[in-house]
């Protein structure tokens, strides 16, 4: 075991940077997205709620696996029938969309449900001064809802964080894939996802412990 | 009262959620500077009438008035025409995430009304009258219910409205915070403040009406002077609505 750390240890390191590197674009992404997508399924527009249902059930209907390979070996087939021969996607891209359009769908049913638990008075009082439903959302809304979603945020960031090991399977060089290649290389099995294991958890339980952190003192704020 | 000019002139209000007729054919004018108190059991329609006057809900057909401005017609900008409807509302609905002072200020800067400096020394003021000039940096969790619902009136002032609506102001209140709400209202009527109040206080009615208007199962069943409906009422409803709360 002791001999993978020594001769692996820089890869493991560099896989870990990826794998956080893709969990933040993806989030990035699905924040924007959960946001849209939020806003109008609690929108009154019937058209909108309707665009936005339809969004978080097809994503969150979709393994992420099949989403994964959809995007990243189905989209570039699709744009050659079309003949756009030389379109593809990088792994990076490939996994950053899949990822970003699956967590998005969660975000958006974290953020719709933040903004609902916002008394409906907020939204009344704003508007019986005259200020408008968006600037209502902006300036009383969604601040007070951002507090009530933070746990869940990052509890979805967690999430997303694992469900980067899924997207070892489009070749994106993250930890799993690294821990597929050294079990390979070494055929130390069982010590290599040890490994693999304990990266995994090292980063998450430090997130852990952030939330809770962040929540306490969200708390306090009230 | 013959030359005041006509606040709200509302004709032939309808108002349905679904299936449920909540407003039938409800019509009614209110002057300039008249103290209107509206009573009547709970489900009578007087809170909806109330929130269908700056359009909180929709009305089902009918004609709304306020200041002149068809607030029913599409083409009216419904958000200039709340500018100068102010609203108290039974739960006082104070921002959470907004201290007191910038609960006050908040709308009239963001609508440019007032510059940042000129709101607060016009908040400042407002708190003053209500008696709460030292919880400006308080937030709204900080406060008892009855300095809550004196903030909100602060607030809904600090628009300079020309029509303040109550929609039952007191009801949420402990008992002995009532009078201290009750006395800035009564202050407002004293300044000429053109009133429409929903309350289940009829000792207020009494004392400041001009109008009481008591309305049951979606009508008003009877109106005049407190003198005439809460002391010599005519009508078996209203009668027998008073019986069961004085």
């Amino acid at each position: 075991m002791l001999a993978i750390i020594q001769n692996y240890s820089g890869m493991l390191w560099a896989a870990l940077g990826k794998t956080l590197l893709l969990t933040l674009l993806s989030l990035l992404f699905a924040m924007v997205i959960g946001m849209i997508f939020a806003l109008m399924n609690v929108s009154k527009s019937r058209v909108l709620n309707c665009i936005g249902t339809v969004y978080v059930d097809a994503v969150r209907g979709v393994p992420l696996i099949v989403l994964a390979y959809f995007i990243y070996f189905g989209i570039p087939a699709g744009a050659q029938m079309l003949g756009f021969s030389n379109f593809r996607f990088s792994a990076l891209q490939g996994g950053t969309i899949a990822l970003a359009m699956n967590c998005g769908a969660y975000m958006a049913e974290i953020i719709r449900a933040g903004i609902q638990s916002v008394d409906k008075g907020q939204m009344e009082a704003s508007r019986s001064l005259g200020l408008t439903y968006g600037r209502s959302m902006r300036l009383i809304i969604i601040p007070q809802a951002v507090k009530t979603m933070i746990p869940s945020i990052i509890n979805q960031f967690i999430i997303t964080l694992k469900d980067t090991s899924i997207l070892s399977v489009i070749g994106f060089p993250e930890l799993t894939n690294m821990g597929k290649t050294i079990s390979g290389n070494t055929f130390k099995v069982l010590q290599t996802w040890a490994i693999v294991a304990i990266f995994y958890m090292m980063v998450i339980i430090t997130l852990s412990k952030i939330a809770k952190r962040i929540e306490r003192s969200v708390n306090r704020g009230k | 009262m013959e030359n005041r000019k006509v606040m709200v002139h509302v004709q032939n209000l309808k108002k349905n959620f679904g299936k449920l007729e909540v407003l039938k054919d409800l019509s009614i004018d209110i002057m300039e500077g008249e103290v209107v108190v509206l009573i009547g059991p709970s489900g009578s329609g007087k809170s909806t009438f109330l929130r269908c006057l700056n359009q909180l809900e929709t009305v089902t057909s009918g004609t709304v008035l306020v200041d002149g401005q068809d607030v029913t017609d599409k083409h009216t900008d419904i958000n200039k025409v709340r500018e100068n409807i102010g609203m108290v509302f039974q739960h006082f609905n104070l921002f959470n995430n907004k201290n007191v002072l910038e609960n006050i200020t908040l709308a009239p800067v963001e609508l440019k009304l007032m510059t940042k400096d000129e709101a607060k020394k016009k908040g400042m003021e407002l708190l003053k009258r209500v008696g709460l000039d030292s919880k400006a940096d308080a937030y709204p969790s900080q406060l008892s219910g009855g300095q809550k619902q004196r903030v909100a009136i602060a607030r809904a002032l600090a628009m300079n409205p020309d029509i303040m609506l109550f929609d039952e102001p007191t009801s949420a209140l402990d008992p002995e915070m009532v009078g201290e709400v009750l006395a800035v209202m009564k202050e407002l009527v004293a300044d000429g403040m053109t009133m429409v109040v929903v309350t289940h206080e009829i000792g207020f009615a009494r004392e400041v009406a001009d109008r009481v208007v008591f309305m049951d199962g979606g009508y008003i069943v009877e109106q005049g002077t407190p003198e005439e409906v809460i002391n010599h009422p005519r009508e078996p409803r209203t009668i027998d609505f008073l019986n069961k709360v004085l």
